[in-house]
Parts: structure tokens; C-alpha cells; sequence
């Protein structure tokens, strides 16, 4: 039995790409090679416009697992290397799909053909069909129908000059742009369930998400700050080197708490948050702040009090979940494992910090004239100065 | 470190923990087997329950159950008493492995009888026993020491009256705050029915505990299998936690004179002490006879306790509460809004709770802290009109 494999992987929208194309290859290449095993003698091959990755038989599946997590990965199938012998093809075509059936039901399959060997005697065409005729003539019994448009496994064989490879069904990958090409954003991650699946979607927009929390321990205890560190781990499992940093923010809160107009409370913490998280972005070259805001959630995330956050940064604020609803959100974070870590009980806001009625449309003017009201600088830059810097690879 | 969270649990003792490590070792073979180790490991358990029957006075009309700890212990007689239909009252203050149990009897339309109006600062006024009567009550639950209050329901003069105005009752104490913290009478067997005690809340081991009950009682097994432990309660028998189980009672009850004056003292100290602070203190728990010295449970609003406990915590001293301050909030706690405290009483609260190895000097240090940090909090606490 051949103990040899060899993975298929295909781009997303890598291929739209013009004159970078070769710019978003290498950082792709460099980023499966980063997240696969060292040590298992794995070896890359980059034909245009895909990757194929040699490997044993025994590290196989343990990679396919990887490549679901990376970013930019359209497609992946694992592909056996066989004799160009069209009976051996269709036996493996045989062997994977007969499992496939249900009872009573049919199944849809095709057979395509790559062949880059010009030498060989058929055309793909002609292949579809030698193999798929073979494959028919034992499972059509079955319930095996061919269907090109509406294929439900599609058997894939590539021909080349040295070696002929059969490949399984195709594995969906996350698609989008890998990480890295586009860039750091910093990320402001509260433990709550919104703002992971943010960090997911920017991630998977080719960004290194970085994180900052805003911590209350004295308050709140250690349970937020242990969440976040469990969540900035599972949503660096997409991209890896990603920077967590803390920052302690009771005295800012304390502040605006004792100074400030009750109402103004939450739009006041929030627009700290912000201008703390755009002096880190600033420091770390991180040209963008990634937030989980959707719009109309809750009363800090109206059009007006967004405004009112936003406009303390020159930065560029991403929110991808603004026109998401929280069913969607929460389908999607349960997708990204994060949902059962954001719904561990934790406050992430003790009610001594709570207005009984926040305000919904924050003025601009008023926020600005209650923070005349405590020193907002100084507060800043003593939470700045005794902030942590977490290395998320090596939690 | 400063510990004084041991209502929550105990240290273990250096030397039950010296001993469990042995017994961990030496005591792996199945009690069940029939070759030689294996009647060791039998002989290890009679040895222990031993033990157990002579430091408890337990008398040979009680059987004994090893169980994983409190909480199983008490679902196990409660339920294997009278689930789904028969009645049952409690007083309406007790741990959630009482009070949690009894209403998931609600599901099959037999609703507890809480006896809260009938409560005394935590403990149950005799008077009201005629009603279990009436009501035709199977079982009356009720906590020996209050896990949150540190109140004592006293058996001595309950099981007399109880036999006499509602005969049918029986009763079943949740010992687990009781043991080695105040004095267990030995005449208390003879009207008892059921009695829990988990062996981490007096210095052992986490994951074992007892059941002790009137062998009369057809309990059913809640955990079916082997028939180990006569089938009530299936599933091999940890031997070496049930050694350090027998150990850990024996050293409790041998120690109990001792600690109980030694947690008086504690608590005198901080009770004074927190008199003195010169704040508005309300104590829940109570000063009287009928208190376990090993818990103080007090209010000091505005603060929140969530909030003075984390503080406590920056300088490693450890209290627990029995309410939360989340934004989201959780319920204050039921006991001590059950004893009448407004939420604000009940959400500013905290549980002090000794045992044998605290100090003076720890209260002490705790008092200094608990006032620095209540003058730091307390304007962040109070209400101001901001200037517009």
C-alpha cells in the first residue's frame, strides 16, 4: 500500500490577485509551513496557482486538521499517487465513495481530469470518462448517478509528467486572504461573545488581530483576565503571533464613575478604551482597532454613540459584525469555538460602575465637558505604563 | 496568605495529606476482590468505618455510605427518601444541595414546605412543628450549622419535641459546617435520621464524604451498579480517602474542644474588631449561644461584597460571600434575603469563616485591610449629584 500522500491546496481569492498574486503565494506558503509540524519530513511544491504538500500517509489527517484553521485556503483534498492505469484509479474512486451512501438514496459524483503531461494518449475528457465508467459500472447498483453541475464528491485525478494523483472529495478551507497580507489591527476583546468572532473576521481578511483588555481585577476578580487569555488563544489558533495586552483600567473607571455625568458612564469608558487602544496601535504600527460592535446591540452601540467613540481615533475603526444580527454572531462564534468560553459567568462590569439609564445618544460637546472633569491624560498614560504585554503563542 | 474562607473549605492537614499520599500507594486493590489484597482493602474500610462509629458516638442502629461528598450525600437521602411524591419541609435557608433537591421535586407536583416564617435568626422556632403534622410532612431538612449564617439548629431539644408533636417526621441534618467546629452530642443519634459531613470542610481530602442513616430507612440507590455498600450507593470504594476520611473526623473530634475555643477566640476578636472600625456594620450572623464561632457573616453597605472581596484578594487575603455585584446580576444570596436583609444588605455582605490553623494576627491584618479598603471604596459607593 502506497504509504505516500500528497495534499491538493487551493487558493481563494489569491487568484483574483494581479501582480501580487505571488506576494499573497509566499505569505500563504509561509504560514502553512509555520502552522504545520517541523519535525515530519513535509515537503511544499508551488505549481501555479496551488500548493501541493508531499507527507506520509501516518501525518495526513493530523495536517488536513491544521489547514481547516488557515486562512486564504479555499479548498484542500488529499490525493494518493497511482500508475496512470485508468482500472487502479477508478478502485480508489471506489473505495472512498461507497462509503458514502445512504440507504435509498442517490449520490452525485464526476470525475475531473488536470493533465499538464500533453503525452499522455487521452485528453481529460476522455479520462473523465474511462474512469468514471469503471466507477459506475460497480456502484451505479448503488444509487451512483453522474452529475457534473451539482457534484456531490468529485473525484479528481492530475496527470503529470512524472506522476499520476488521484485525489479525495475537496475539503472546504476558511477562503478569505492570509494572514499577514493585509496587515496588524489591534483588536479590543472584552471576554464577551461578540468581540472574538470580530477578531475571527478580520483575521480571515488576511490581518494579524492583536488584543487589548481592559481589565478591572480589584473590582471583578481574575476571571475576566483568564478568560481573555483562554479566548485570545483559541482565535490565535487562525493566524499565530498574536500580542494579548492588558491593560489595568479601575482607576479610569473609578474617575469616571466619581466625576462624570451618571448617563455619560458607559460612552466615557468606551471612548477611553479607544483612546488607549489607539496609543498601543500607534506604538505597534498597527494601522486599524477591530471592535465587536453591532449596531443597535446595546446602548453604547447606536449610530451617535459610536460616533461618539469613534472620533477620538484617527485610526480606522473595523467592525464586522455591525450589520450582523446576534443569532448570526452566535452562530458563528460556536463555528470558531469561542461561544462556550464567552458564556462562562464572569461580570465583565460591576454595577457600581452602571448608570440606571445610560444614554443612547451621547453629544459630543457634553462627553467632552465631563472628561474637563478628571485627569484623563494622566490617567492614560499611568494605565499605559503598567500595562502587560502577553505573547499569545506561548500561553 | 491569609485563609478565612474555610466555610468554603480547609487546608488539608500536613498530616492526614502525609498519610493519604502513603494510602494512595499502598491501598490501590479493589475492597471487592477476593484474593488477600483485596480483603486487605475490605478490612482498610471496616477499620475506617470503625473509627468513624467510635469518634461520632454512632450507634448500631445507624449504617454508614461513603459518597463522593456533602452535596451527594444529601441528594441521596432526600431523594432516597422521598422522591418523587412523599413530603418533605425545610426551613427555607439551607444549601443549595438541600434546598436545590427538594425543588427539583417540584417537577412531579410535590412542592417542598419552606418553614421560613417559622425561622429565628437562621434557626427554627419549635413552635411550628405541629404543622408537619398537619401537612402530613415525611422529612424535615434543616442545616445543623448554616453554611452562609454559621446559625445552629440544635438536634437536643429538637428530636424529643418533633417525636412528640409530629411523630411520622423524620429528620435529616446537613452536618457538613458542623463537624469539628462545634460539639457533637452523642445522644443526637437517637432521633436522627440522616446526617451528612464531607471530609474537606474539616481538614481532609476533596471527594469523599458521608452519609449516616437510620438502618430502618429503605433508601433508594440513587447510583446504580455493583452492589457495593449493600447497593445503596454503587461504584468501587475509594480506600485511601476513606482511610483519611476516618483520620480526619478522629482528628476533628479529638481536636473539637480545642478548635471551638481557639475559633471563639478568633471570632470574639474580629467581632470587636469590626465594632470598633466605627462604620455602619449590621451582623448577620449572631453573637448568641446558638452560633458556630467559626463563621461571622456581616453587611456594610454602600460597598459591595464582590467588590471588597477582590480587593482583599490584591492584598492575598481570602473571604467569601454568598452574593454577586455582576452587572448581570445574580441573585443576591437566598439566605440571607430568606433571613430579610434588603438586597443592598445582602449584596454588601461577606462571610469570614475560620478554622484551627488561623491566627489573631490574621485578624487582625484583616481588619486593617477590610478598613483601608472600605475608606478607599466607600465614595465610589456613594451616590453624588455631578456637577452639570
Amino acid at each position: 500500500m502506497n504509504e505516500q500522500r500528497t495534499i491538493l491546496v487551493r487558493y481563494d481569492e489569491i487568484g483574483l490577485k494581479g501582480r501580487n498574486r505571488k506576494y499573497f503565494e509566499k505569505i500563504l506558503l509561509k504560514n502553512i509551513k509555520r502552522s504545520l509540524p517541523a519535525d515530519k519530513e513535509i515537503s511544499y511544491r508551488v505549481p501555479r496557482g496551488r500548493i501541493l504538500i508531499d507527507l506520509s500517509k501516518s501525518v495526513a489527517d493530523e495536517v488536513a486538521d491544521r489547514l481547516k484553521l488557515i486562512p486564504g485556503i479555499a479548498s484542500y483534498s488529499v490525493g494518493i499517487s497511482v500508475n496512470p492505469d485508468f482500472d487502479e484509479m477508478a478502485a480508489l474512486g471506489v473505495k472512498w465513495i461507497e462509503p458514502l451512501f445512504k440507504p435509498g438514496g442517490e449520490l452525485k459524483f464526476c470525475v475531473r481530469t488536470r493533465r499538464s503531461a500533453k503525452t499522455f494518449p487521452q485528453t481529460s475528457p476522455e479520462i473523465n470518462f474511462e474512469v468514471g465508467s469503471r466507477i459506475m459500472s460497480q456502484l451505479s447498483p448503488k444509487g451512483l448517478v453522474v452529475n457534473i453541475k451539482e457534484s456531490e464528491f468529485t473525484l479528481e485525478i492530475e496527470i503529470g509528467n512524472n506522476e499520476t494523483i488521484v485525489f479525495d472529495n475537496r475539503h472546504p478551507g476558511l477562503c478569505g486572504l492570509p494572514v499577514g497580507s493585509s496587515g496588524n489591527v489591534l483588536c479590543l476583546l472584552s471576554g464577551g461573545i461578540d468581540s472574538p468572532v470580530a477578531a475571527y473576521l478580520m483575521a480571515c481578511r488576511g490581518c494579524r488581530v492583536h488584543f487589548v483588555f481592559f481589565d478591572n481585577q480589584p473590582f471583578l476578580g481574575r476571571g475576566g483576565y483568564e478568560k481573555v487569555l483562554k479566548l485570545s488563544k483559541i482565535i490565535n489558533r487562525f493566524q499565530g503571533r498574536a500580542k494579548l495586552f492588558v491593560v489595568p483600567f479601575q482607576d479610569i473607571q473609578v474617575a469616571i464613575r466619581d466625576h462624570c455625568r451618571e448617563e455619560n458612564r458607559v460612552v466615557l469608558y468606551r471612548r477611553m478604551m479607544y483612546r488607549i487602544a489607539d496609543e498601543i496601535a500607534k506604538q505597534y504600527e498597527m494601522p486599524g482597532l477591530v471592535t465587536g460592535e453591532s449596531l443597535g446591540q446595546v446602548a453604547s452601540q447606536t449610530l451617535e454613540n459610536l460616533a461618539a467613540v469613534t472620533c477620538v481615533t484617527s485610526m480606522n475603526v473595523f467592525r464586522p459584525l455591525i450589520g450582523m444580527n446576534k443569532e448570526r454572531i452566535i452562530k458563528l462564534a460556536k463555528e470558531i469555538e469561542t461561544y462556550e468560553v464567552s458564556i462562562e459567568p464572569q461580570p465583565d462590569c460591576c454595577s457600581v460602575f452602571m448608570p440606571a439609564s445610560p444614554v443612547t445618544r451621547g453629544k459630543i460637546h457634553i462627553l467632552e465637558n465631563d472628561e474637563e472633569k478628571f485627569s484623563l491624560i494622566d490617567l492614560q498614560e499611568e494605565a499605559l505604563k503598567n500595562m502587560e504585554t502577553i505573547k499569545v503563542d506561548f500561553l | 496568605m491569609i485563609y478565612l474562607d474555610n466555610a468554603a473549605t480547609t487546608p488539608m492537614d500536613s498530616e492526614i495529606n502525609a498519610s493519604l499520599q502513603e494510602y494512595m500507594r499502598d491501598q490501590f486493590a479493589n475492597s471487592g476482590a477476593v484474593y488477600g489484597i483485596g480483603l486487605d482493602a475490605k478490612n482498610k474500610i471496616e477499620e475506617a468505618t470503625e473509627t468513624i462509629t467510635d469518634a461520632l458516638g454512632i450507634p448500631s442502629s445507624h449504617k454508614l455510605v461513603f459518597t463522593s461528598g456533602g452535596t451527594e450525600s444529601n441528594n441521596l437521602f432526600i431523594k432516597g427518601l422521598c422522591f418523587p411524591d412523599k413530603k418533605a419541609a425545610y426551613l427555607g435557608l439551607e444549601h443549595p444541595s438541600v434546598s436545590e433537591t427538594l425543588q427539583s421535586f417540584k417537577a412531579y407536583g410535590n412542592e417542598p414546605l419552606s418553614l421560613l416564617e417559622f425561622n429565628n435568626e437562621g434557626q427554627l422556632n419549635l413552635s411550628c412543628l405541629s404543622i408537619l403534622k398537619e401537612k402530613r410532612i415525611r422529612l424535615l431538612c434543616l442545616s445543623h450549622v448554616n453554611n452562609e449564617l454559621g446559625t445552629i439548629n440544635d438536634p437536643i431539644p429538637l428530636v424529643p419535641r418533633l417525636e412528640k408533636e409530629a411523630p411520622q417526621t423524620r429528620l435529616f441534618l446537613d452536618g457538613v459546617q458542623a463537624v469539628g467546629k462545634i460539639k457533637l452530642d452523642k445522644s443526637m443519634w437517637s432521633g436522627l435520621d440522616g446526617y451528612s459531613l464531607s471530609a474537606h470542610k474539616f481538614h481532609g481530602p476533596k471527594g469523599i464524604g458521608l452519609l449516616i442513616y437510620n438502618s430502618k430507612l429503605n433508601l433508594n440507590p440513587q447510583l446504580h451498579g455493583g452492589k457495593q455498600q449493600l447497593g445503596v450507593r454503587a461504584g468501587t470504594l475509594p480506600v485511601p480517602l476513606i482511610m483519611s476520611l476516618a483520620q480526619s473526623i478522629k482528628l476533628a473530634i479529638e481536636r473539637q474542644q480545642e478548635t471551638q475555643e481557639h475559633l471563639q477566640k478568633l471570632h470574639n476578636c474580629l467581632v470587636d474588631g469590626l465594632k470598633k472600625l466605627e462604620m455602619p456594620i449590621l451582623f448577620n450572623s449572631s453573637t448568641e449561644e446558638l452560633q458556630s464561632s467559626g463563621i461571622v457573616n456581616f453587611s456594610f453597605p454602600p460597598v459591595e461584597g464582590e467588590v471588597m472581596l477582590h480587593h482583599l484578594e490584591k492584598e492575598e487575603i481570602y473571604v467569601g460571600m454568598g452574593s454577586a455585584c455582576s452587572a448581570h446580576s445574580k441573585e443576591p444570596s437566598k439566605i440571607l434575603m430568606g433571613m430579610g436583609l434588603t438586597i443592598e444588605e445582602a449584596r454588601c455582605s461577606l462571610r469570614v469563616s475560620f478554622a484551627r490553623n488561623n491566627t489573631m494576627s490574621e485578624v487582625e491584618k484583616f481588619l486593617h485591610a477590610f478598613a483601608d479598603a472600605y475608606q478607599k471604596l466607600l465614595p465610589t459607593f456613594i451616590k453624588k449629584p455631578v456637577e452639570r
